[in-house]
């Protein structure tokens, strides 16, 4: 369970959260850079979020142990876009194509970090990119990533990183896609009254600003027991200055959830993958999902 | 031979009876305002805007202020209404050619409601174009084009990447590219891994990988074109968007403008070029830029000045016209006439486009009249040749002078020429038209019809009541006081007066206007409603006295003797002249003195105002015609012994005309026959060689100068003045004349020949020739010959004399 130290949300989240659960304050946000739109968009969705949450900010750029090696390799020549012969890749040309990333990425930071007044570090790691950000990022509250980066074929799903981060179980996670900002999207939480939505609903609420409104997805059995559900949750929840909208969905296969969620067209989806549905079906759906999603 | 009697009050001033009148006042007449004695010109101007070909323009010719322009107004007014209100134009902007804008014709009033649904058509466009990009179905359909090359892109790295993952080797995003390498677990090989593969497996490593690159490299060829066909496909959504949106509000216009071909034609270029250009109708930030520049947004700027070019630029509104419009051009510039092409500074550089066309009046002329006033005109630079350049084209080309004489070098217009058909009228003094005439060929070309003014008016009953029409006119125009018909009458006689014919009246109007106002002014003070007699004497009195400074400063000085002018004795080979000045356009008369000597000589007459140039042309022919005539009359038997010379003493400024010719001939004949003149005459008119006296100018003048200054030394009786027969007509002579005149105190003689002027002015009679030969010996003529009898007897003496020294 993740505690947002937002004071206006405190009340109303103790309304909400069984009294067992245990609160980690968000108090360090990394951030995955690789200097592509999504990479940047991240680091500005993360520096929102860490000035809304006091949060630290860590930018993690980590060169890519394959690509330097291969650079080494005696046949390896580089293909460009707009060049027609194939070119003899350099290994020190690489490292300072790499050492220039590093900094642009670090300048970025800085310039963003700045903007939102936060306090911000830079760390960069040599390694296997997944591997490296995940390892990078274990002391950190919060991951944020792009939901692709630099992958070759630019695919519309998760990026390499963002599935191993995945994979491996890594919590909270943030995938950004370009065009996000926390301030101002509306907030969409899969709530089916299990822990996991529970949590995913406390986050949310710890997110809610006035003039931002929130979207719960009702998923149920039955439509009596979403009805219940939201009989409970506007009992216990009133938020000033915010308006909270329910929908109600019978609990059905990620497919049909993917498109309901498109209908709502909301914009952070905030969700558990600790819910009624399977774990599987969540990261089914973080994969296809073009909204930024907060995993709790 | 017998005298000629002194004139008698009555020849002196006509009067203008007001029983004559039918009316009392000035506010009894109504009716129009006919001009009375302008039958010839009202003839040309008739004709002149009757006939419908080329070059049949009117310049209307006479002195300024004889009411040219408001006679042709009037008749204009009446004929102008019945033809009918002439077309719109406006200009278009040309979206194929913009340095070309178009100019349309549209039916009276269309062009402004054409400009103003253009105006509701750009406003319409804003909402309409940003909501059809903004809809669901484009964003949805972009989109999908979009992610369509993105997965075309992706499908074929994907599909390279997933091949070359068959063989165990990665592909890797450069910073700049792609690479492929041998991987094992995910990783990329070590380059000491690699080495020590077999031979065997690194050869067919780096032959797939040779492959991968091949194929890669195609897939990178094809990129470009993906690109391409992706622009076409978002272009052509986007024009077929554009089009939808569009298209109903452009029908919408072409069905409101159907029946004008030429709109229909516009709206079709004015269609495409929306479509073409649909990006600037969506909303976009400002431009930073722009605002650190202090570019703000307006209402149409707001999006850009680009939008001008969907504007219409309305040359000529006839929507409130009725019949043909009738234009006075009071600066007639070039830029005035034809119009102009203006330029407005934008971020230091002179631009502009076709909404800066402005109109000349020329434009607004067409289809009907322009007056201009002719002097105007051709003091303006260029105007005369743009408005001939105009009517010979028959059309309104509007340059840009600047451009035209490489004044500015920027970027201008060259506007489509507009058809014109207009009369003008110029109107202008007679020598100007006379000028005009023969030194530019073209100007006989197109200004074929002169409407000559007449300068007077007939002082019969019909004159006298145009007189009378003109007076109420002026009264209602001005909002004046009536005048009733003794006042009418009075400004009668002053027109023959101004006419300086008995017989006519001066068809100066603006002198009679100001003479109805100065005497306005006087009833007012006096607090009468109604304009009387003495109220016009008064302003007649009150004009003459402001302008008398000059004239009374010289009858001082006369007075006191500083200039010698005798009235009062009889003296031999001296005369009293009669002078006009005219300083400002104020006309008085003086007298002044000429005196005559003669000597031995070989029969000269020397004018000393010639010999030191200050005599003019005209007078030193008037003295030469007094040589020719004594030659006549006392040199036919014998020659001339004497020398005479003539001057105008204490003249100081030149002399010019032959008005003091008679006066001249009078001194000589005193001074060669020794008979003394009666310095109480005063003396004008030419004379012939024949000795004739003939007609001269300012005849009134003349005699009121000689009668101030012998009023202000006392009229005894014997004062009076010899004037040529032939100017009794022109005689309208002050009040006070006339009735000193009539007391018997001053006396005016109608002279037709210089032996009637000697005797009068001698008491001797001139002498006509007996059947010998010969002139009595006490007649003038009689001892002016015994003189030069005597004289001539001396010269021969003295040269034989001379001859017998020599010898």
């Amino acid at each position: 369970m993740i505690k947002m130290n937002n004071p206006v949300s405190e009340t109303l989240k103790s309304l909400v959260m069984p009294e067992q659960h245990k609160y980690t304050p968000i108090r360090h946000i990394a951030v995955a850079l690789d200097c592509s739109p999504h990479s940047i968009a991240s680091l500005t969705a993360a520096a929102e979020l860490a000035r809304l949450m006091h949060a630290d900010l860590t930018g993690i750029f980590v060169e890519d142990i394959n690509l330097i090696r291969m650079a080494e390799l005696p046949f390896c020549h580089e293909i460009r876009m707009y060049t027609s012969e194939p070119e003899k890749v350099d290994s020190s040309q690489l490292e300072r194509s790499l050492k220039l990333q590093a900094r642009t990425a670090k300048e970025s930071l800085q310039n963003i970090a700045e903007q939102f007044m936060v306090k911000h570090s830079f760390r960069v790691c040599r390694g296997m990119v997944p591997a490296e950000v995940i390892a990078a990022a274990v002391e950190a509250d919060l991951l944020v990533l792009g939901r692709s980066g630099r992958s070759p074929a630019c695919h519309k799903g998760l990026g390499s990183t963002a599935k191993k981060a995945l994979a491996e179980g890594k919590k909270p996670l943030l995938f950004v896609r370009p065009g996000f900002s926390a301030k101002e999207w509306p907030i969409l939480v899969l709530y089916d009254g299990s822990a996991g939505s529970q949590q995913a609903l406390g986050t949310a609420l710890d997110l809610i600003h006035p003039g931002t409104s929130l979207n719960v997805l009702l998923l149920g059995e039955t439509r009596e027991e979403t009805i219940e559900m939201e009989y409970q949750l506007t009992n216990k929840i009133t938020i000033p200055g915010s308006v909270i909208q329910y929908y109600h969905l019978p609990l059905k296969n990620g497919k049909t959830l993917l498109r309901y969620i498109r209908l709502v067209d909301s914009g952070l989806l905030v969700l558990s993958d600790q819910m009624k549905i399977s774990r599987e079906a969540v990261h089914q759906l973080i994969n296809e999902i073009d909204y930024p999603v907060l995993l709790v | 031979m017998k005298l000629p009697s002194k004139l008698s009050p009555e020849e002196l001033y006509r009067t203008c009876n007001p029983q004559e009148f039918d009316f009392n006042t000035t506010a009894d007449i109504d009716g129009p305002i006919k001009a009375t004695g302008q039958e010839r010109a009202f003839d040309a101007i008739s004709f002149s805007m009757g006939i419908k070909h080329d070059g049949f323009n009117l310049f209307a010719l006479g002195p300024n202020g004889t009411g040219k322009q408001s006679a042709i107004m009037h008749f204009l007014a009446d004929i102008a209404p019945k033809a009918p209100a002439p077309s719109d134009w406006c200009y278009v902007n040309n979206f194929e050619k913009p340095r070309h804008p178009k100019a349309l014709k549209l039916p009276a009033g269309k062009a402004s409601s054409l400009s103003r649904d253009m105006e509701h058509l750009v406003e319409a466009l804003f909402t309409v174009i940003p909501a059809a990009f903004s809809s669901e179905e484009y964003q949805a359909q972009e989109k999908d084009i979009r992610e369509k090359f993105q997965e075309q892109q992706a499908d074929a790295i994907g599909e390279l990447e997933k091949n070359a993952a068959e063989d165990h080797i990665a592909l890797i995003r450069t910073p700049a590219g792609f690479a492929f390498a041998p991987e094992k677990d995910g990783e990329v090989l070590k380059p000491e891994e690699f080495m020590m593969l077999k031979k065997e497996e690194r050869d067919s490593i780096e032959e797939k990988i040779i492959v991968l690159k091949t194929a890669m490299q195609s897939i990178m060829a094809q990129i470009p074109k993906w690109q391409r066909e992706t622009q076409d496909k978002i272009k052509e959504l986007n024009r077929n968007i554009a089009s939808f949106a569009v298209k109903p509000l452009i029908a919408e216009l072409r069905n409101t403008y159907e029946e004008i071909e030429e709109v229909t034609k516009y709206c079709e270029t004015l269609e495409a070029d929306i479509i073409e250009n649909f990006d600037q109708f969506l909303e976009k930030e400002s431009d930073p830029r722009e605002l650190l520049l202090g570019i703000y947004p307006g209402k149409f700027s707001q999006k850009g000045a680009s939008f001008n070019h969907y504007r219409v630029n309305v040359i000529v509104d006839n929507s409130s016209t009725k019949g043909a419009p009738i234009v006075y051009e009071d600066k007639p510039a070039c830029q005035n006439l034809v119009g102009d092409i203006e330029h407005i500074s934008q971020m230091g550089t002179l631009v502009t486009d076709f909404t800066l066309i402005k109109q000349g009046a020329l434009h607004r002329a067409n289809g009907g009249y322009l007056l201009i006033n002719a002097r105007r005109l051709l003091v303006e630079p260029f105007a005369y040749e743009a408005l001939k350049k105009a009517l010979r084209t028959r059309q309104i080309r509007i340059e840009s002078l600047a451009q035209l004489y490489s004044l500015v070098s920027t970027v201008s217009l060259e506007p489509e020429p507009i058809p014109l058909d207009v009369k003008v009228i110029l109107l202008g003094e007679r020598s100007l038209y006379y000028l005009l005439s023969v030194y530019d060929p073209d100007f006989t070309e197109l200004f074929k019809v002169a409407a000559d003014f007449e300068d007077e008016l007939s002082s019969d009953i019909e004159g006298k009541l145009a007189y009378a029409r003109i007076i109420s006119s002026i009264v209602h125009k001005d909002n004046l006081h009536h005048f009733d018909k003794g006042a009418v009458a009075r400004i009668v006689e002053h027109g023959s007066r101004l006419a300086e014919d008995a017989t006519k009246l001066s068809a100066h109007i603006q002198s009679i206007s100001d003479l109805v106002h100065e005497s306005d002014y006087y009833a007012t003070a006096a607090t009468r409603d109604i304009v009387l007699a003495e109220d016009v004497q008064h302003a007649i009195d009150a004009k003459l006295f402001r302008s008398s400074r000059i004239s009374e400063k010289i009858r001082e000085a006369t007075l006191r003797n500083s200039i010698l002018i005798d009235t009062d004795s009889e003296k031999a080979g001296q005369i009293n002249g009669l002078a006009i000045y005219s300083p400002g356009g104020q006309s008085f008369g003086h007298p002044g003195r000429i005196t005559a000597r003669v000597r031995l000589g070989k029969g000269e007459v020397i004018d000393i105002e010639r010999e030191i140039e200050m005599g003019g042309p005209i007078h030193s022919k008037g003295v030469m015609i007094l040589s020719g005539f004594l030659g006549a009359r006392f040199a036919v038997d014998q020659p001339l012994s004497l020398s005479a010379s003539l001057v105008f003493e204490q003249s100081y400024t030149g002399v010019e005309g032959d008005s003091a010719s008679s006066a001249e001939l009078y001194a000589l004949l005193s001074a060669i026959s020794g008979v003394p003149i009666r310095q109480y005459f005063a003396v004008t008119g030419s004379v012939n060689q024949h000795g004739q006296v003939q007609a001269i100018g300012g005849v009134n003048e003349k005699i009121e100068g000689f009668f101030d200054l012998c009023k202000a030394r006392g009229l005894t009786g014997k004062h009076g003045v010899l004037i040529p027969a032939s100017n009794v007509d022109n005689l309208m002579l002050r009040n006070d004349v006339v009735e000193a005149v009539r007391q018997g105190l001053f006396s005016i003689f109608p002279i037709s020949d210089v032996d009637e002027g000697i005797e009068i002015l001698t008491g001797k009679p001139a002498g006509e020739l007996d059947i010998t030969g010969n002139y009595p010996p006490e007649s003038i003529n009689g001892m002016a010959v015994a003189r030069l009898h005597e004289m001539g007897e001396k010269i021969k003496k003295f040269t034989s004399s001379s001859d017998d020294k020599n010898e």
